[in-house]
């Protein structure tokens, strides 16, 4: 259709806005509450227009194009209307500042600033000139306000992590609302009371923190004005410089903007351009990221054992140190430990540094139990190859999810929006997990299930799929048989009882999941933390089978599929992250490099330890050796996001200190031990070899990742499809007179490296500590524990502490806690485990006892 | 936004029920319709503010409502409110202290025609004077 704006002749395709239109055409149209990613408001009115053969002044944003308009966005009479209502906008708005005929020269010198309402002043507003109503003001020309000037005095509020809320600067344009509700979900504010007392509000006034607030800080980056102004930045003035990269808090992988003054990040705020994040982020990538970047727990020198005591060196000292004594131990007693964070150019050079320097076959990283690592296992284990890269954005296509074994709300919250947008569009969405989501409400159903006993809920459902089936006429796909001799073999007479779910609802379970075309199974660590995990695993994947379900597996750590990807083609026979910590402690193992998070290496019984790390941590009371790597923001590389996509991320700021790249740190060491092979200039010299040898790699090209493109990594896409008949022997969870408690324990991505997040930031702690424990209400009740109560967790094998967290929905009986490697050792659940020392691993649930601590 | 809003034209119903019941929101009825419509309690916060109907404190048993449009207005409602006040010695939206009247105020009933207009309990008194305050207080006043 044809349409004519000013004049101006213009196609249109589709359902559009005059205001899309006039935007996408460069005419400006002033305008407060409209906003590209929210449905349209029309609640300032400024963007009215004028139609041709249309009553009145429409408001340009809320009118869709019909073939033929006339529209006409500057006649006099219009600019007339907007200044109008511009001026009983800026009549509640403290507006001194806006308007003052020496607006200009005070800028520069501050000449009037005594002369305006101090408090009211837009020197003293916190967006420092980031205003989009000031814009309008000055579009619109505005130099005297007719109406009576309305304060009205609320109070700031400032009691929630992360921003302030100062209501008097609010214009009620109604962003925050609608993008809290459309897009994020959680609807933490509304409209509140009515007319002039209309307000920006919570349910009862409440804090942010108790009214289902994710912090995401989208309403934050949508405020037109300075109500919503985040905290950290209020008096830091305006930023230098903007620079872009990917955030390294999980795997989603999102494109971030971050503001820089004097070399010093400001702020991180999630970039419109992103290719999977689409202008939204998550509390850490919106929040954390200058905290970790600029922590005071980074260590900026090198540092070497000199008389039982670590002393600042000099890099060369360093390298040559540690060169040294590598050379002492190469071969079978020395092992290298990688973290899932750092970039697949580092964990490459780390590969090639242990095969062609350190001649060790003993390399891993954290990823064992990853739900890819365990998904890949399985598919091996029978002879399936299955690819693992997906699209985030099918889920949103999905009309059935069943998600299990994670909380994306808060691990993976960008995929949790997609399959808010399912919802949206009428999916159902099947939710299995021990504990109630923050965002429940949208699950259709939700299984209460204990955690370990995934592989019952799972052979059940099929049961009564298979019962259901033999009615319908579907496909058959190979090894149904088999499959369904195994089911029957399989003892399921208690399952009920076991998983904790009942008959009825697992009878509704089956039915959403089989009434369905287009069905999305999403799981995480929960279903594969477990020593049998890849049972689950397969369990799962028959469920699929039958649903004709696509399976996504989420992982954690942002390059886990790099780090993946990467080991993949290296030999196994190598010793593997809980071997080596196995070997650590029996004295088989010499000497150990350390590149990654590790548990407190107490009982490691070592000659040489080597830490690179950015931050401080526990095991540096054991290190012989400490050299300080950079983080993400200050070199440049490549990351593998969980959909499978290789992004480029970029420098932002210089190494702080003397700290140094990763990169940079091993090819000095290994050039200083002979090596002739690292003579690498920058990390794109990495990528381009990598791009070489690495086959997953071999679709890449160097150019069009230099160019900023997203590509997806190379699959064998063979998709067999076939049943895998269960095998199972009995292995859940038992509690014991001693330890009358079962602790679960989960696998949270809120570190960095060795940097537990909510240790470092206040704001996150408020939201959630890694040092909670979890107790049910009803044990609360019953042991008399209060919320924030010292406690100690005791296992057979150690002990740790941690604060009491009352949890409405955990079962009786049930207690759960973060596991972070990372964590002072009295606050580690890693002490609690011996597995980690073992070789029979399971890191699913503890029997565990609870105590008092004074 | 179907398949998720089915229910959502509920939440007035159950916030009227519910007022019925209790004479006031209170709060674990929010979280409960929460739960139930599954709405944000923000949400219906902000639903339960914007009405009238909805009180946030408990009422008295009898609940007295004048119209201040503007036809009842420019007829005396405004005097009709200082005699309530002073009668009931409370402030407009308040309760006495027996819990038996909560004296309100709304902008305009409809029935402009027989105003000055005085709601008690859904019951109308049309024309209304200062005079005729005293008889309507004591109609409820005796009757418990």
């Amino acid at each position: 259709m044809i349409i004519i704006i000013d004049g101006k002749k213009i196609e249109v395709e589709g359902k559009r806005t005059v205001l899309e239109v006039a935007r996408e055409k460069d005419i400006f149209i002033p305008s407060l509450c409209d906003h590209p990613q929210l449905t349209p408001f029309g609640g300032c009115r400024l963007c009215i227009v004028e139609i041709k053969e249309k009553r009145g002044y429409p408001p340009s944003c809320s009118t869709y194009v019909e073939n033929g308009m006339e529209i006409k966005t500057k006649t006099p009479r219009l600019q007339e209307l907007r200044r109008e209502i511009l001026e009983l906008i800026l009549s509640e708005h403290p507006n001194a500042c806006l308007i003052c005929s020496e607006k200009e020269n005070c800028d520069e010198y501050k000449s009037t600033i005594r002369k305006v309402g101090e408090v009211t002043g837009c020197v003293l507003c916190s967006n420092n000139g980031r205003c989009e109503l000031q814009d309008v003001v000055e579009t619109l020309k505005i130099d005297k306000v007719k109406f009576p000037s309305v304060y009205r005095d609320l109070d700031v509020k400032k009691g929630d992590p992360f921003f302030d809320r100062d209501y008097n600067l609010c214009i009620l344009c109604g962003r925050c609302v609608r993008v809290c509700q459309e897009v994020r979900g959680a609807s933490a504010v509304s409209f509140v009371y009515r007319g002039s007392e209309a307000v920006v509000g919570t349910v009862f006034d409440l804090p942010l923190l108790e009214s289902g607030c994710q912090f995401c800080g989208a309403c934050v980056d949508v405020c037109p004005t300075g109500s919503l102004t985040e905290r950290g930045i209020r008096y830091e003035g305006l930023p230098d410089e903007r620079a872009k990269t990917i955030c390294p808090l999980c795997s989603i992988g999102c494109e971030l903007k971050i503001d820089l003054k004097r070399q010093k990040i400001l702020s991180s705020k999630p970039s419109d351009e992103g290719a999977v994040n689409e202008g939204q982020a998550c509390v850490k990538g919106r929040f954390l990221i200058k905290d970790v970047v600029h922590s005071p727990r980074r260590i900026l020198k090198p540092l070497i054992r000199v008389n039982k005591k670590l002393e600042e060196v000099s890099w060369e000292g360093a390298l040559d140190f540690v060169a040294q004594k590598l050379k002492k131990f190469k071969g079978k007693k020395t092992a290298l430990i990688a973290s899932p964070q750092v970039s697949c150019e580092e964990y490459f050079l780390l590969h090639k540094f242990a095969s062609e320097e350190l001649k060790t076959e003993n390399v891993d990283s954290s990823y064992r139990f990853s739900p890819l690592a365990v998904f890949d296992k399985m598919a091996k284990e029978n002879g399936l190859e299955l690819g693992l890269n997906f699209e985030i954005k099918d889920i949103s296509r999905a009309k059935t999810l069943f998600l299990i074994g994670e909380d994306i709300s808060k691990s993976h919250p960008i995929i949790w929006l997609e399959v808010l947008k399912a919802v949206k569009g009428g999916a159902k969405l099947i939710v299995a997990s021990p504990e109630e989501l923050s965002l429940s409400r949208y699950s259709a159903l939700w299984l209460q299930i204990k955690p370990g006993t995934e592989f019952y809920l799972l052979s059940f459902l099929s049961k009564l799929f298979l019962q259901k089936e033999q009615e319908a006429d579907h496909p058959r796909i190979e090894g149904l048989d088999s499959f369904e001799d195994s089911l029957d073999k399989l003892d399921l007479s208690n399952v009920f009882e076991m998983t904790g779910i009942t008959r009825e609802e697992l009878k509704e379970a089956s039915e959403l999941l089989l009434d369905t075309e287009n069905a999305a199974f999403l799981f995480g660590m929960g279903l594969t933390q477990h020593s049998w995990g890849s049972r689950n695993v397969a369990a799962l994947w028959n469920l699929a089978l039958q649903a004709q379900a696509q399976l996504f597996p989420l992982g954690l750590e942002n390059n886990l599929r790099g780090v993946f990807e990467i080991g993949r083609n290296s030999s196994d026979k190598g010793l593997n992250l809980n071997q080596i910590f196995q070997a650590a402690s029996s004295g088989e193992l010499k000497a150990l490099y350390l590149a990654g998070p590790a548990p407190y290496l107490k009982k490691a019984n070592l000659e040489l330890l080597v830490i690179q790390d950015s931050f401080v941590n526990e095991n540096f009371e054991f290190a012989d050796a400490v050299l300080p790597a950079s983080t993400f923001a200050e070199t440049e590389g490549t990351f593998i996001n969980g959909e499978g996509r290789l992004q480029k991320f970029n420098k932002v700021i210089d190494p702080l200190g003397e700290a140094k790249p990763d990169w940079w740190i091993i090819s000095q060491l290994a050039r200083r031990m002979g090596n002739k092979g690292f003579h690498f200039k920058n990390p794109s010299d990495i990528t381009k070899e990598m791009i070489k040898i690495v086959p997953s790699f071999s679709n890449i090209s160097y150019a069009e990742l230099e160019k900023g493109q997203k590509i997806f990594i190379q699959e064998e896409t063979k998709k067999e499809r076939s049943f895998i008949p269960l095998k199972y022997s009995d292995s859940h969870y038992k509690k014991s007179k001693e330890y009358p408690f079962l602790m679960f324990l989960d696998y949270s991505l809120d570190y960095y490296r060795s940097l537990s997040l909510s240790q470092e930031s206040r704001g996150l702690k408020a939201i959630r500590d890694s040092r909670w424990i979890k107790v049910s209400l009803e044990d609360a009740e019953e042991l008399n524990l209060k919320e924030g109560e010292n406690i100690a967790v005791e296992s057979s094998s150690g002990k740790f502490k941690g604060f009491v967290k009352i949890v409405k929905s955990l079962p009786k009986g049930i207690l759960g806690a973060s596991f972070l490697l990372s964590e002072d050792s009295d606050f580690s659940v890693s002490g609690l485990i011996p597995s980690v020392f073992q070789e029979s691993h399971s890191l699913g649930m503890l029997p565990v006892k609870i105590k008092r601590e004074k | 936004m179907s398949g998720l809003n089915k229910d959502h034209g509920k939440l007035i119903h159950m916030l009227h029920d519910t007022q019925k019941k209790f004479g006031y929101i209170p709060a674990h009825s929010i979280s409960q319709i929460s739960g139930e419509l599954k709405i944000s309690e923000s949400e219906i916060f902000g639903v339960l503010t914007f009405y009238k109907a909805f009180a946030l404190e408990p009422r008295g048993r009898h609940l007295i409502t004048i119209c201040m449009g503007t036809a009842c207005h420019v007829r005396g409602g405004v005097q009709i409110v200082e005699e309530m006040e002073r009668k009931l010695n409370i402030k407009v939206g308040k309760t006495t202290a027996n819990r038996k009247f909560t004296l309100e105020t709304v902008n305009c009933l409809g029935c402009c025609a027989i105003g000055p207009v005085v709601v008690v309990n859904g019951k109308y008194y049309s024309n209304i004077t200062i005079k005729k305050v005293d008889a309507i207080l004591k109609e409820y006043q005796e009757s418990e």
